[in-house]
């Protein structure tokens, strides 16, 4: 698999994760709900979204509930599936949000720690549920059939090469650049010595793990015995040094952000680019380059190239976290978000002046609960196959760990910290590659190990995660004073 | 005692425990028009009543009629939009908001708070929210706390927290306030302009429940007295006649006055 | 032969809400003094569990060096002290510090997920994620057959031995002595109970509240009398009424050494300095350390005690079901909760009263249920605890 697919896999996943991680803000960083059932809506999402779009019939071995096939149900139209497929949905956001009513008229009203235990204990039942229970959705066998919306029509592209390069290509270039362009900017105020040191310290780590990869390849390593030979002798300088570096660098600024954000531009550079560009200067070889900076465009799909399947879904989940992103950015930042806030700051007193708390909460609850449904959704189509084990409790905590470190009550943080949370998890898998197939377990269990420590470590030095609670301002639109 | 005609808030047979401790035994009281004091030793149950009577506690027995509907066991909310509304002794800033949200939080019947307004942002919308900042800035200059109004709550002085407290009720517009105990801790100066506002809102058709344990204050600014000891009534009326009043003298104000 | 019925059911039960007791003990410790709700308890008795597993079994963990593994017993006590240590680790390296910087409970319920994220893949790294068992020896479980005759109770006791059942030991009682012996157990019960509160004032701390110590009297002299009035089995053909009780060596020291913890702890909590200060501090933080008790040393404390109780738990569950795994600790985080939340968080004896209920009713709600509700095992203590929450928010007794 190229690199750009790659990227393009975990960009779908931080996606949809990122969608998740936004109904989840609403729940605890608006309205400070401890939900730790959230998975459920997400996993409602993607069964009635799926049962909803599935025509009856498609297969033998599923013996769940007959599918209501509406992603046929308007074959006539052009698009129909697309539209089938999109009511489904809503459906399925709809049916999360009316569960979550019903979870939250009982439990609503408690306190906070029997609330978080209360929604983890009905998750975990409702997961059982689905598991066990084979005539509703086919319990633990899962529904392999999945509709993927517009599926048919991909892929895509012109009949000629270079329009479709320049179609797909361009774009891709573009967004590069202008990622590059934003990191710029964060990373400016960064005065030169700090980001000397910074960019050392970087290529000094990057150095180290690229040593340990390319000596490790095809050599059985035991864990326990680590053999001291040159090329770990190079290895073990080159980590001590960037950590000496990296230490003097955060001691000489105090823009952490941009100084981390510098560090990660690079490493990212040379994980994408920097393969394929020593393949390109040595051996002339320039498909991988080119895939990997076109990412947008697939040279193998179709005659001519064009757009798959596959990076047409990342960017139809993308409209929706952007969909989804404005929708809350304008809820939260209005009279109501105002309210939600104060419940999260202390309920008693939007009650005491005159605001049904009840309400706003459940309220909360549902548009939260609305959004896991929607990426539950989107979840479901991007698989392809959706059984319970994939809906388990964990994702709940890895979207309360993404939350925090991105900053909670902040959507921005909240797609910034899924995206971190998501490199740390899955970008790093393909060091997995490096290792012997036995410890792709061990190695799993040690990113987990990480994110949990990640999570107190952030809790105490950075509670208000990178990026912090976010402002906010409600648009009067024209002739709208400005607040001072 | 004077009987009063056409009380707004009228309670009977209040109780409420904790469990071995009666805070409230079966307490009448009847208040109207204009601003009347309430005054007890501390531990009378006056925080307890205020709590019992805007539903913040459910009483363990009782009636409480506001405005001639009964509002024993409404929630606070639902006792507030029925034009009640009361402060918090301790004052309940909410501590990650600017003190300017803090204040805009409270006007009740913003379009904007139901979700939908929020969503669709009809021509109110706009003209509501405008309408709320007016008065928060206005409140804000009045009670002296406008050159903080972009910190956070959680960073204001004590003082300035109960000013924020008084001015969020204040900001509600209610028909009666409970006020629990608004001007400890606040600086003379702004204690005689608090007190002239409330004199002057209460000409403007307001009425106010008044928590205060200076009795010079209670004298100056209140038509009627209640005192409350141990859970109950001890008795009411004219402040003159209340102080003089021997077991008010005992219970409360002490022999020497 | 007979057929396990509510009876059997009862006793897997009684074992169950044990098992859960030593978890919600030291779950409502840490939830009334360290005012922490720990979601990282379930994945401290995985801990402990493996810890225990780590001496007895060295071989099955790297990094452990072979040294042929101790005896259970002896790796159970040991793993129980070290994890005692884990817990002060986490005290010291994680809580003491969030504390000291006034962190409120929602960030605390964050950090514990945070803990038990770290706790689990632990032992997923270490061991993975397969199934284990400790090193020791098989128990066979003998069977208790009770028959209910004409002319009165008749006793059976059968074990399978190399595929074929044997029949241990046969008696009976006649109604009138099974009569007496109930009659007389009862009474004894309700003597020693009338005994024990007669002395009460208001101020005499009980050490053993007077109940408890009647139930007991009543149960040992119940056996007692079973025992020494055992006489010819009746003949069980024409038996009106049977049933099948499945008892082993396990039982009894699963119950026996529950019942001696919660004893030990009883006793530190009522009769020691460190268990006034310990109360204190569950009243009132702030009021406690203004009276001079050291705060940072009584949570310490209940860390220390929180990660033995959550150990032994560990040990006893991997032992009772032979089989160790690293999802074992979570699979009882709910069933705890819902124990420590029914029982009132600040009681530890409204706990384990309520660890007692919950164990009894997933067993019993399991075998009343149909078949295919077995997998909902866990989902029974839940259904009780949102019934309490709904209609006591503050638990069932309260303060005790
Ligand atoms: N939530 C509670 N739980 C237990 N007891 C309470 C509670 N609230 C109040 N009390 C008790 O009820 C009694 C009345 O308290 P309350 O706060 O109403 O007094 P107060 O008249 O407002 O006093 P102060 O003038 O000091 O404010 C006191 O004895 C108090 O200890
Ligand atoms: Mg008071």
């Amino acid at each position: 698999m190229a690199l750009a697919d790659f990227f393009i896999s975990l960009l779908t996943f931080v996606t949809i994760y990122s969608l998740f991680g936004l109904g989840l803000n609403v729940k605890f960083g608006f309205t400070g709900l401890i939900d730790f059932g959230h998975v459920a809506y997400f996993m409602i999402g993607a069964y009635v979204t799926v049962f909803v779009a599935m025509p009856a019939g498609l297969s033998e071995t599923y013996e769940g509930l007959t599918g209501l096939g509406l992603a046929t149900a308007f074959a006539g139209v052009p698009g129909g599936d697309l539209l089938g497929w999109l009511v489904a949905l809503v459906i399925g956001m709809a049916a999360a949000a009316l569960v979550s009513v019903l979870v939250g008229i009982p439990t609503i009203r408690l306190r906070e720690d029997y609330l978080a235990i209360t929604a983890l204990g009905i998750a975990t039942i409702l997961n059982a549920i689905f598991h066990n229970e084979r005539w509703l959705f086919n319990g633990a066998f899962g529904i392999r059939e999945v509709h993927e919306p517009l599926s048919g029509a991909f892929p895509i592209g012109t009949g000629s090469f270079q329009l479709n390069l320049l179609l797909f290509g361009l774009p891709s270039v573009a967004i590069l650049g202008y990622a590059a362009y934003r990191t710029a900017k964060v990373v400016r105020p960064l005065s030169v010595r700090p980001a000397l040191l910074g960019t050392g310290a970087t290529l000094a780590l990057a150095g180290s793990v690229v040593f340990v990869i390319t000596t490790m390849t095809g050599l059985v390593v035991d864990l326990g015995v680590f053999v001291l030979n040159v090329d770990n002798t190079i290895a073990f300088v080159l980590l001590v040094g960037s950590v000496v570096a990296g230490r003097a660098a955060l001691t000489e600024t105090d823009h952490i952000g941009a100084l981390l954000a510098l560090a990660s531009a690079l490493l990212f550079t040379l994980w994408y680019l920097g393969q394929p560009l020593v393949a390109f200067v040595t051996e002339g070889e320039t498909a991988d380059l080119l895939l990997n900076l076109f990412w947008l465009y697939d040279a193998t799909a179709g005659s001519a190239g064009g757009l798959d399947y596959d990076r047409f879904f990342f960017l139809f989940t993308l409209a929706f976290l952007v969909g989804a992103y404005l929708w809350v950015e304008r809820t939260v930042n209005s009279p109501y978000g105002r309210v939600l806030r104060a419940v999260r700051e202390d309920e008693s007193v939007p009650e005491a002046l005159g605001k049904p708390t009840f309400r706003y909460k459940i309220q909360s609850l549902m548009f939260g609960s609305a959004l896991a449904g929607a990426a539950g959704g989107l979840w479901a189509a991007n698989i392809g196959f959706i059984d319970p084990t994939q809906f388990a409790s964990t994702v709940t905590f890895f979207a309360y760990t993404a939350v925090i470190i991105g900053g909670t009550a902040n959507n921005r943080g909240v797609i910034l910290g899924t995206a971190v949370f998501w490199v740390i998890n899955s970008g790093t898998r393909f060091l997995d590659d490096f290792f012997p197939s036995e410890y792709a377990q061990q190695l799993a269990a040690l990113r987990l190990i990480l994110i949990g420590a990640l999570l107190i470590v952030i809790l105490y030095y950075r509670p208000e995660g990178m990026l912090g609670e976010q402002d906010y301002d409600i648009d009067l639109g024209r002739g709208g004073v400005s607040d001072d | 005692m004077t009987e009063i005609q056409n009380p707004i808030l009228d309670v009977q047979g209040l109780e409420k425990h904790f469990g071995g401790i009666t805070a409230i035994g079966g307490l009448d009281m009847r208040v109207g028009e204009g601003i009347t004091g309430l005054i007890g030793p501390n531990g009378a149950g006056k925080t307890t009543f205020f709590n019992c009577v805007t539903g913040a506690l459910t009483p363990d027995a009782g009636r409480v009629a506001f405005a001639d509907g009964d509002i024993t066991g409404k929630r606070p909310s639902a006792v507030a939009q029925e034009g009640l509304v009361r402060t918090f002794q301790i004052p309940r800033e909410l501590p990650e908001m600017t003190v300017r949200e803090n204040l805009q939080l409270a006007p009740r019947g913003q379009s904007g708070e139901r979700l939908a307004q929020a969503w669709l942002r009809g021509d109110e919308f706009a003209d509501d929210e405008r309408r709320v900042r007016e008065k928060a800035a206005e409140m804000a200059e009045f009670l002296e706390i406008d050159h903080v109004l972009d910190a956070k709550a959680g960073t204001l002085s004590g003082g300035q927290r109960k000013l924020l407290e008084l001015a969020r009720v204040l900001l509600t517009e209610p028909d009666m306030i409970l006020l629990d105990e608004p001007l400890a801790g606040v600086n003379p100066t702004l204690e005689q302009k608090i007190l002239d506002r409330i004199h002057d809102l209460e000409s403007q058709g307001y009425s106010f429940l008044f928590i205060e344990h200076d009795i010079d204050v209670i004298m100056e600014t209140c038509e009627r007295v209640v005192v409350m000891h141990q859970g109950q009534v001890l008795t009411s009326g004219e402040p003159a006649d209340v102080k003089s009043d021997d077991r008010v003298i005992e219970a409360y104000l002490g022999e020497e006055v | 032969m007979a057929s396990a019925g509510l009876l059997d059911a009862l006793l897997q039960g009684l074992i169950t809400g044990m098992i859960i007791a030593a978890g919600a003990l030291g779950l409502s410790l840490i939830y009334s003094i360290a005012e922490v709700p720990n979601f990282a308890h379930g994945d401290m008795i995985t801990i402990g569990a493996y810890l225990a597993l780590a001496l007895n079994k060295p071989g099955a963990i790297p990094f452990v060096p072979e040294f042929g593994g101790l005896p259970l017993i002896a790796a159970g006590i040991l793993g129980v002290a070290v994890a005692g240590s884990t817990g002060a680790i986490y005290e010291v390296a994680i809580f003491r510090r969030f504390r000291s910087k006034g962190a409120d409970l929602i960030t605390m319920v964050i950090v514990s997920l945070g803990l038990a994220l770290v706790l689990r893949n632990v032992v997923l790294f270490l061991v993975g994620s397969g199934n284990i068992n400790y090193d020791t020896e098989r128990v066979t479980n003998t069977n208790v057959e009770l028959y209910l005759t004409g002319n009165g109770l008749s006793v059976q006791t059968v074990q399978r031995q190399a595929g074929d059942l044997v029949t241990l030991g046969e008696w009976g009682y006649g109604w009138l002595s099974l009569l007496a012996i109930v009659a007389l157990a009862a009474a004894v019960g309700i003597g020693v109970y009338r005994w024990r509160s007669d002395d009460a004032s208001f101020e005499t701390v009980h050490l053993v509240s007077p109940r408890i110590f009647g139930i007991a009297s009543g149960i040992t002299a119940l056996a007692a009398l079973a025992t020494v009035l055992q006489g010819a089995p009746h003949t069980i053909d024409a038996a009106v009424w049977s049933t099948s009780v499945g008892v082993s060596i396990k039982y009894g020291v699963i119950i026996g050494l529950t019942l001696v913890t919660m004893l030990a702890m009883n006793l530190l909590l009522k009769g020691t300095k460190t268990g006034r200060a310990m109360r204190a501090t569950a009243d009132n933080m702030a009021l406690a350390e203004i009276r001079g008790v050291n705060i940072d040393r009584v949570q310490l404390v209940v860390w220390v005690l929180a990660a033995l109780l959550t150990a032994l738990a560990g040990v006893l569950t991997g032992w009772f079901a032979s089989n160790l795994n690293p999802n074992m600790g979570f699979s009882l985080l709910l069933p705890i909760f819902a124990a420590v939340i029914m029982g009132g968080i600040t009681s530890p004896y409204g706990a384990v009263l309520a660890s007692l209920i919950i164990g009894v009713s997933m067993d019993v709600g399991v075998f009343l249920l149909p078949a295919e509700f077995a997998t909902y095992r866990t989902a029974i203590a839940f259904v009780i605890l949102i019934g309490v929450l709904l209609v006591k928010p503050e638990g069932l007794w309260g303060d005790v």
